[in-house]
């Protein structure tokens, strides 16, 4: 049963699923609590147009990939900061035309490539050895920049007026969060596809909301959460021949739907004036 | 004002010298002069849209002037990370806190000390010992584990108060802190900033549309509406000639200078 260890692809998988599910459950976090989902949906599609434009102009696609992500979250968050229009609607537009470029470029690919759609759809079991060495090192860099900012990052999601007014450099810091959105979409898109990303930052996090009154408690869980249906998720598509992505992201949603029926976490008693 | 100036020289902690503030190319307020000396309780009116919040805002930093200068602590500097910036404390408006925010009254008053200590610094056993004090003199110690959701509004202001003194301010700015909450609490709260006014020697700015409720805590009332137009004793401010010239004929201000009419502003 376990004779799959003996592989490489499957070692590579599992190692990858360990870091792509725990650095998207972790800083879904506080893309759930800053209510960035959607700016993480958005950014997902427009990574993948850069890697679309990577394969058309046949050069690495790892930086077009990050830099299309950086623009577009950064795009984003100025749109949010300015409010000129309703937030759904301006990353409704940047979400679809990002997708546009993507399909134009595809378009514009003389050969067929099936490999682009690997990025669109994932498959974490074709991840290549060094594509591995980027996804690890991407991942410790999130990591290490989410430990580094935690506070301020919690602080920045509660209430980045208050964040902004205590000297805290709210500004920059929001933008370094969207940064790391950008990356950590970037560094899963091989592994799991820019259509299904953005479950991984909102799933997990949004189960571990509805469990737990305490940041850190919410964090551990979502990354378990996060670790745990990502190596399911190989695992499964490994003995029962599905595709990995979609089975990790609905492992997911199932714990999610148990969270929601569970009985409401613990609350405070009720106190008055 | 001669006599004031013979017994002492008080110390001035904020200046606006002349001070034009554009927001989105409308001016927020014009040609702004005003001083406030330390140790200090003043009233900021006016109705809305009046450049209340915008003054609190300029004084934070968050917005600099077009024209004019703003000083604080005698220091002009327009770097938001100024230090002199860490020694006011705010409490915004009442914005939209999520209930569901895992977060519980301590953290939310630990978060005052985070500006203070600067990036890079994890929260330390002076800075538990500077929230729990800060708690204390709110009335909110016992509630120290509770979920912030869990509190009723008043109470989540005076949570709000507490995280503003673990700055350890010496100026502390209040944005309409008793909107939204009902008529014996805006009591509780406004008798509880006065006593941090005094036990703390504080110098308070308050901004509030209440001029009714106000005025008997103030030292000095502050009537805006763009333009300053007032700017002195709540007894010398609350007349119907000053008043009339932002809220209209219509207001009425009775011999015990209760104001009727400048009040119809509620949101």
């Amino acid at each position: 049963m376990f004779e799959f260890l003996a592989y490489e692809f499957m070692q590579r998988a599992l190692i990858t699923a360990f870091f792509v599910g725990g650095v998207c459950s972790w800083l879904g976090v506080f893309v759930v609590l800053r209510g960035l989902a959607f700016i993480g949906a958005g950014t997902a599609h427009a990574a993948f147009a850069g890697v679309a434009l990577a394969y058309l102009l046949q050069v690495p696609p790892l930086l077009l990939a990050i830099a299309f992500g950086v623009l577009t979250a950064w795009a984003a968050g100025l749109l949010e900061e300015k409010g000129r229009m309703k937030l759904d609607v301006s990353i409704g537009i940047l979400f679809t035309s990002t997708m546009a470029m993507a399909i134009l470029f595809i378009g514009l690919i003389k050969a067929y490539s099936a490999e682009v759609y690997s990025y669109l759809f994932g498959s974490i079991l074709s991840v290549t050895p060094s594509e591995m060495k980027i996804i690890v090192l991407l991942s410790i860099v999130v990591v290490a920049t989410l430990l580094a900012f935690s506070k301020e990052f919690y602080f920045i999601a509660f209430d980045q007026d208050m964040a902004e007014s205590s000297g805290i450099p709210a500004r920059p810091l929001f933008f370094l969060m969207l940064t790391l959105i950008a990356i950590t979409v970037v560094l899963s898109l091989k592994a799991i596809g820019a259509m299904l990303v953005f479950a991984m930052l909102l799933i997990p996090a949004s189960t571990a909301y509805q469990l737990t009154h305490s940041l850190s408690r919410m964090t551990r869980i979502s990354i378990a959460i996060g670790i745990v249906t990502a190596i399911a998720g190989v695992l499964l598509s490994y003995w029962f021949d599905l595709p990995s992505g979609p089975t990790t992201v609905l492992l997911q949603t199932t714990l999610f739907f148990i969270a929601l029926i569970l009985p409401q976490r613990h609350t405070g008693r009720s106190t008055t004036n | 004002m001669l006599t004031n100036r013979a017994k002492e020289q008080p110390r001035r902690v904020i200046a606006f010298s002349n001070a034009t503030y554009t927001l989105s190319h409308t001016p927020a307020l014009e040609e702004v002069s005003l001083n406030i000396n330390e140790g200090e309780f003043v009233g900021i009116i006016g109705p809305n849209g009046s450049g209340k919040t915008t003054i609190l805002r300029a004084i934070l930093g968050l917005v600099l002037p077009q024209t004019g200068t703003m000083q604080i602590f005698d220091c002009a500097c327009e770097n938001l990370r100024c230090y002199h910036r860490a020694r006011i404390g705010y409490l915004p408006q009442k914005g939209k806190i999520d209930r569901n925010f895992p977060i519980t009254v301590f953290e939310t008053v630990l978060m005052g000390r985070y500006g203070v200590r600067g990036l890079f610094h994890q929260s330390g056993k002076e800075d538990r010992t500077i929230a729990l004090q800060a708690l204390e003199d709110v009335g909110m110690r016992d509630f120290k584990n509770y979920p912030f959701g869990q509190l009723s509004g008043g109470q989540q202001q005076r949570i709000f108060i507490a995280r503003a003194l673990a700055q350890q301010p010496q100026v502390l700015l209040l944005d309409e802190p008793t909107t939204g909450i009902d008529t014996t609490t805006q009591h509780t709260i406004l008798e509880l900033i006065r006593r941090l006014h005094r036990e703390l020697q504080l110098t308070i700015l308050l901004v509030t549309h209440d001029i009714n409720l106000i005025s008997p805590f103030v030292d000095r009332l502050v009537l805006l509406n763009t333009r300053l137009f007032a700017n002195g004793h709540p007894c010398d401010v609350l007349q119907h000639n000053i008043l009339s010239q932002v809220y209209g004929d219509e207001i009425i201000v009775t011999d015990n200078g209760y104001v009727i009419g400048g009040d119809s502003h509620h949101e």
